[in-house]
């Protein structure tokens, strides 16, 4: 197959509409920049989608739980190898992503004789004020974009996704406390996942009720923390307004 | 790799430059004072400031007492150049295993951890220049009704649960003394002191030690020079800061 090259491409893009197709059924998750820390949220029924990777670190991700687990091993594998054998402080999301995920997912991507990796993931860095934070999100074959906006969503669709980013942004207040921004996202979740369109949507700031049933997953990086970690699993219902 | 080992992702042990063909032998530091035992409000343990080689004093600002995680703490005695790597190998292995298993590490595993890292330095301790004797404060997170323990090692790995309390360095024989017979004829005992007490103590102890140790950094209140003191509780770790030594050594002088 290899020797003949437009064979190799139709492979390299039956790839690509399989991984899509086994997304189809997965819900997006969040992750917005705010003056307490970075908050991460995700909804799901009893897998985990929302993961600490080393002090200021974390990670949220979409799709079949042993490639997100595989993603999240080597994010953690990377972030404490470098800790340890140089600093904290030399643990960088740039480094992280640029140099370690995203060349081990584009080489999974392309070798069309071994199962793909279904996952489709954010990652944020915790700075010491919210301008110095970074997001970055990561596509499951290597591709990768930092977003500047103080948000960003991991999703299958890239249209769907870029969306609700956009509504996200401009949806959030800055004396929105944690709650009213988790709430904010799940108001957009509940958007993506029953198809409304974004252009009229407006906030809700009940629970969604098809939230209900499912595990709503909010951990936040957060900047008031006293020692190394920032990581914090956040009970949804305890959130600050 | 999916069993949060994360020695195993190292090519080699930490302390083999350390201590293997080759390793230098002019650095030999064995002298300190460090201690820990039980009080009414959790583990207390305290250490010096002072680090020496041989008759030389090159640093009176060393802290030798060491968080590993939130829940468990090391103090340090002997070479410092392999004592504190092995402090730095524990935090990295210990908050590796915690988010690689999404559990934290069993307070068995922890002591074992420590243990492992003595006996891997088996030819530093034999040669004398790596020689480490620490001592350890931990909890079993994940019991509920589970209290702070103190441990200290031997040399070479061996691990023995400490009763009331555990003393290691130059100056450890003092601290024995003194910490036995108040445990035995103490009003209060260490172990019934409240936080204040266990304070007060813990700094006369060091200044008791110094007296009779030239390598063993003395607590200096006339300066504002006390201990290094740690406080160990199911709510985590708390480093007494120089406000509250003051606090409690005036109303203990008045």
């Amino acid at each position: 197959m290899t020797e003949e090259p437009y064979r190799w491409l139709e492979a390299i893009q039956n790839r690509r509409e399989y991984i899509k197709d086994h997304l189809k059924g997965a819900t997006p998750v969040f992750a917005a920049s705010r003056p307490e820390g970075i908050l991460l949220l995700g909804v799901g029924h009893g897998q985990s989608k929302v993961f600490e990777i080393y002090d200021r670190h974390a990670f949220a991700a979409l799709g079949h739980p042993v490639d997100i687990e595989k993603v999240r091993q080597s994010a953690i594998e990377a972030a404490h190898l470098e800790g340890f054998n140089r600093s904290s402080r030399d643990v960088t999301l740039r480094r992280l992503v640029g140099f370690s995920l995203s060349p081990t997912l584009k080489n999974s991507f392309e070798q069309i004789f071994s199962p793909p990796l279904i996952v489709e993931s954010l990652f944020a860095e915790l700075g010491e004020t919210p301008s110095h934070d970074s997001l970055a999100r990561l596509h499951f074959e290597g591709n990768h974009q930092y977003e500047t906006g103080g948000v960003v969503v991991a999703y299958s669709d890239r249209k769907v996704e870029a969306e609700a980013r956009a509504w996200v942004q401009q949806a959030l207040r800055p004396e929105h406390g944690l709650r009213q921004v988790a709430l904010v996202l799940l108001t957009a979740w509940r958007a993506v996942t029953t198809h409304v369109p974004f252009t009229s949507l407006a906030v809700d700031l009940g629970v969604p009720a098809m939230v209900e049933g499912r595990m709503v997953e909010v951990a936040l990086l957060d900047r008031r923390a006293q020692g190394p970690v920032h990581y914090r699993r956040m009970d949804f219902a305890g959130l600050p307004a | 790799m999916m069993n949060g080992d994360f020695l195993a992702l190292l090519p080699k042990s930490p302390f083999a430059q350390l201590t293997g063909a080759g390793a230098g032998q002019e650095l030999a530091l064995h002298a300190t004072t460090v201690f820990a035992f039980h009080c009414a409000a959790g583990v207390i343990m305290a250490g010096d400031h002072r680090a020496t080689a041989g008759n030389t004093v090159f640093s009176d600002t060393t802290e030798k007492i060491l968080d590993l995680d939130a829940h468990s703490m090391m103090a340090i005695a002997g070479s410092p150049a392999v004592a504190f790597e092995m402090a730095r190998t524990l935090q990295t292995t210990f908050e590796f295993y915690r988010r690689s298993q999404l559990q934290p590490m069993s307070l068995s595993a922890k002591l074992r951890a420590l243990s492992k890292l003595l006996r891997e330095n088996l030819p530093g301790t034999i040669q004398g220049f790596g020689l480490v004797s620490p001592l350890f404060a931990g909890l079993e997170v994940e019991d509920p009704h589970a209290q702070p323990v103190i441990h200290f090692y031997d040399p070479l790995g061996a691990q023995f649960e400490a009763a009331t309390f555990a003393s290691s360095g130059s100056g450890s024989p003092t601290i024995r003394s003194v910490l036995h017979f108040l445990e035995k004829w103490g009003n209060p005992r260490p172990a019934d002191m409240t936080l204040e007490q266990a304070v007060n103590l813990a700094n006369r102890l060091l200044m008791t030690a110094a007296a009779f140790d030239t390598a063993t950094g003395g607590v200096h209140p006339d300066r504002r020079l006390y201990a290094t003191i740690k406080l160990l509780t199911r709510d985590g770790i708390r480093t007494i800061p120089l406000e509250e030594h003051e606090r409690y050594w005036q109303r203990a002088d008045t």
